[in-house]
């Protein structure tokens, strides 16, 4: 007499889950897809931190060849002087800036100091980044 | 079968409507060992429930011209603040006048809310404005009364979880498609479960009619006749909380006459008038016009508060069509119709008409009417059971 | 619903259009979800929410839609709309571009169609849940007689928005997300008689406040500017050592 309403036991069970992100569930952070400034800013850092240890990493194995010898040390700085490879430390140069601001900001926001300015910082940042970096890439670039 | 918990599993009430009053209905007879299933098509008070302004209701508005109305409402309205604490707004009322005519209701008013036991207190202009502030600076009087404010959806919310956890089966986006009906008896229904997309049926011994304004639909498949009419009005909602109490206009019912705050938002309302169908109603322009007009009589910055949202919601009152063109001559009280004398039908009843505060109330008298049919000799508890948080409806 | 003739074609209302949706189907049972696709007929005050109703009434009665108080104080009808949390009482049609993708809330269970199943959003909650607090608004007025101060309800209208932007509930479901968090922080802003050091330490956890990242997507989602962000960062403020920011976290102008 008291069969129940149909469709208990189906809804008990846990549903599929709608997760945003280009791939599988970890990359939601990197789907840029309808994101805020806040998103933009935390996704560059992660990208900017892997890059800044892939560099950190290169940077040793350079410096390893100082080890093989001296013509390899001096192939090395030949490469290193060529025009892309300048371009490249501007970009190196960007990515240690960015971090490295963003890093304040989020140090200054996520401990509470100033926990609803993160827009303002931003843009503060952005002005100092961009000078420094101007700055930088004029002497990588035109040389000193 | 007395019962004041234990169950009596042979009696199963199928309530179909997951509003206030379904919900009120699924605690008054859970608490009264009845096994209660209850079926919503959508989500629980999605029909006319949530959409109401908030108005925990003093009864002052009704205190002149319907009284039986009015002495429903205070007396809910005490019992909603000692089982519901928590879940209300409780920062009174102003009842303003600002026009003469507006002052001839004064006396009126007073002895209407004195005679069905709602307190008043009146206050001069400067008085009021200190209140609230943001009043028309042009007031004559204002009366305050024991108004409130109650989420609209989760007011009701904590009847379900309560209902929920003394073992009501509640089952939201369960619509009933067909009554089963044999030999002038209702035994159950056809539902169509939008989880899964199948369709079963639940059988009952009485079928609850707890639709509102769609009951007119329900009661047709039981091949009986309902004298409902549906009659929406509109709402606004502006940003801004520009009053804390709830500000009402003194004179007899009329539009916008009242602004109440939710939050950080003031909704203003309402309008009257009827339709055949509660699910397609527009928004008319012109009403949401009104709605700042006279909103703005009450309190002017309404004029300058920034649009949130405009909606309609369909309110059901009981009488029928003729005679009842705007809908706000008609009642405002509820009513129990026990089918089986009405029309002859076995195993269904109607519950319908009433107003947001008195939920309780209405589903007392039904589950009453109920327990009747069933042989259970429970009575109502709700009137002293503290009602669980509105959270508990969604934890295990 | 059991409802009106399906052959109808959509005429547009006067300032109208046609506007196409595509809106997420699942029923349990679906070995995949699916989308629909339905022409609406729209016009200038057209909300979200009235163009899937206006399908639900003529066009498929089998989709479910979650709503209630048509004007963002119930938060039941967050979806996301073309890839933005939304609250569809409150979003025009016209504000959304040509062609509509209507989903379901990201990282809470789906239920049916665009319904979530909302208990693990209410799961992660703290134990006590602040829903009454006092009232900020006019602080210069009196109160009457026998009320001691204005109260009113929390911004907070759990609505899930914030949870479903938020990238971190996105790769974590452990993180407890910003709406328990923000309402941690209400609780040591106002404790209402609850013991705050036991708020602190429930927010002092790994999948606590320590797991955002300050991605900001909660604020930038939430409808009713609870800004749940700047109230985690308030909360490890005092975590921390330092004071509790108090008033005035409203959220940040633009």
């Amino acid at each position: 007499m008291n069969a129940p309403a149909p469709g208990r036991e189906a809804r008990e069970a846990r549903g599929p889950l709608r997760r945003k992100g280009i791939g599988p569930s970890p990359s939601g952070w990197l789907d840029p897809r309808g994101r805020a400034l806040g998103s933009w800013a935390f996704a560059v850092n992660r990208v900017t931190g892997l890059g800044l240890v892939f560099y950190l990493y290169l940077h040793l194995g350079v410096l390893s060849l100082l080890l093989v010898g001296e013509s390899a040390w001096n192939d090395f700085l030949e490469l290193a002087t060529t025009t892309v490879f300048l371009l490249l430390d501007v970009l190196l140069l960007f990515g240690l800036l960015y971090h490295g601001l963003n890093g304040i900001r989020v140090a200054l926001v996520g401990s509470g100091v100033v926990p609803n300015r993160q827009r303002a910082l931003f843009w503060a940042g952005t002005v100092i980044g961009t000078l420094a970096l101007a700055y930088g890439a004029l002497h990588i670039l035109g040389g000193t | 079968m007395t019962a004041s918990g234990p169950r009596t599993p042979e009696h199963h009430v199928l309530i179909v409507g997951g509003g206030g009053t379904g919900g009120a209905l699924a605690h008054d007879l859970t608490l009264r060992g009845v096994h209660v299933t209850l079926v919503e098509r959508g989500e629980l008070t999605s029909g006319t429930t949530g959409r109401h302004h908030g108005l925990l209701h003093s009864g002052a508005r009704y205190a002149v011209h319907d009284q039986e109305s009015a002495v429903e409402c205070i007396e809910e309205n005490a019992i909603l603040r000692r089982i519901c604490p928590g879940s209300f707004e409780e920062n009174d009322g102003l009842f303003v006048g600002v026009t003469d005519e507006d002052m001839d209701y004064l006396e009126g008013f007073l002895k209407g809310c004195a005679e069905c036991g709602i307190p008043t207190q009146v206050l001069k202009p400067d008085e009021a404005l200190r209140l609230e502030p943001n009043l028309n600076p042009d007031l004559k009087v204002a009366v305050r009364v024991p108004d409130g404010t109650m989420d609209a959806m989760r007011m009701p919310l904590r009847f379900f979880a309560t209902a929920k956890h003394g073992g009501a089966d509640i089952r939201p986006y369960t619509e009933v498609t067909d009554l089963i009906v044999h030999d002038r008896t209702v035994s159950g229904a056809v539902v169509r479960d939008h989880v899964t997309g199948t369709e079963g049926e639940v059988r009952a011994d009485v079928t609850v009619n707890a639709t509102g304004p769609w009951s007119e639909r329900i009661a047709r498949m039981a091949g009986v006749d309902v004298p409902i009419q549906p009659s929406p009005g509109v709402l606004l909602a502006l940003r801004g909380r520009l009053c804390n109490m709830v500000v009402n206009r003194l004179h007899k019912s009329g539009d916008g006459d009242i602004i109440v705050p939710q939050r950080a938002l003031s909704v203003v309302g309402t309008s009257s008038w009827t339709v055949d169908d509660p699910d397609d109603l527009d928004v008319p322009e012109d009403h949401v016009q009104r709605m700042y007009d006279e909103g703005a009589k009450l309190i002017p910055a309404v004029r300058r508060a920034e649009f949130r949202a405009a909606w309609s919601a369909a309110r059901p009152l009981i009488g029928s069509r003729e005679g009842a063109p705007t809908g706000r001559e008609l009642s405002r009280t509820f009513k129990t119709y026990d089918h089986r004398e009405t029309d002859g039908v076995e195993g269904f009843v109607t519950i319908t008409g009433g107003k947001g505060t008195t939920l309780r109330g209405m589903a007392e008298l039904c589950a009453n009417v109920i327990c009747a049919k069933l042989g259970v000799e429970a009575e109502s508890r709700t009137r002293d059971v503290v009602l669980l948080p509105h959270t508990a409806y969604y934890a295990a | 619903m059991v409802t009106a003739a399906e052959t109808d074609a959509p005429t547009p209302p006067a300032g109208g259009e046609l506007r196409r949706f595509r809106v997420f189907r699942f029923k349990r049972g679906d070995a995949a979800p699916r989308f629909d696709e339905f022409d609406v007929p729209v016009g200038p005050k057209t909300t979200l929410l009235d163009a899937l109703r206006w399908i639900q009434l003529r066009r498929d009665g089998t989709l479910a839609l979650r709503h209630s108080c048509l004007h963002a104080s119930c938060g039941t009808c967050g979806v996301q709309a073309n890839g933005r949390e939304v609250l569809m009482c409150v979003t025009f049609v016209h504000d959304l571009g040509h062609e509509i993708t209507v989903e379901p809330l990201a990282n809470i269970p789906v239920l049916t169609d665009l319904v979530v199943d909302m208990r693990e959003f209410y799961a992660r909650f703290p134990d006590v849940h602040p829903f009454l607090r006092e009232s900020e608004f006019l602080p210069e007025a009196d109160t009457p007689d026998a009320i001691e101060r204005y109260a009113r309800y929390e911004d907070c209208i759990e609505c899930g928005l914030c949870v479903s932007a938020c990238p971190i509930v996105a790769t974590s479901d452990r993180y407890v997300g910003p709406a328990a968090l923000a309402a941690a922080q209400r609780l040591a802003e106002e404790p209402r008689g609850v013991d705050v050091e036991d708020v602190l330490d429930w927010a002092d956890a790994e999948d606590g406040v320590w797991r955002c990242h300050a991605a900001f997507e909660c604020t930038e989602a939430c409808p009713s500017n609870v800004n749940p962000a700047a109230r985690i960062m308030a909360l490890r403020g005092v975590l921390v050592g330092g004071r509790l920011r108090l008033p005035g976290l409203r959220r940040e102008p633009a």
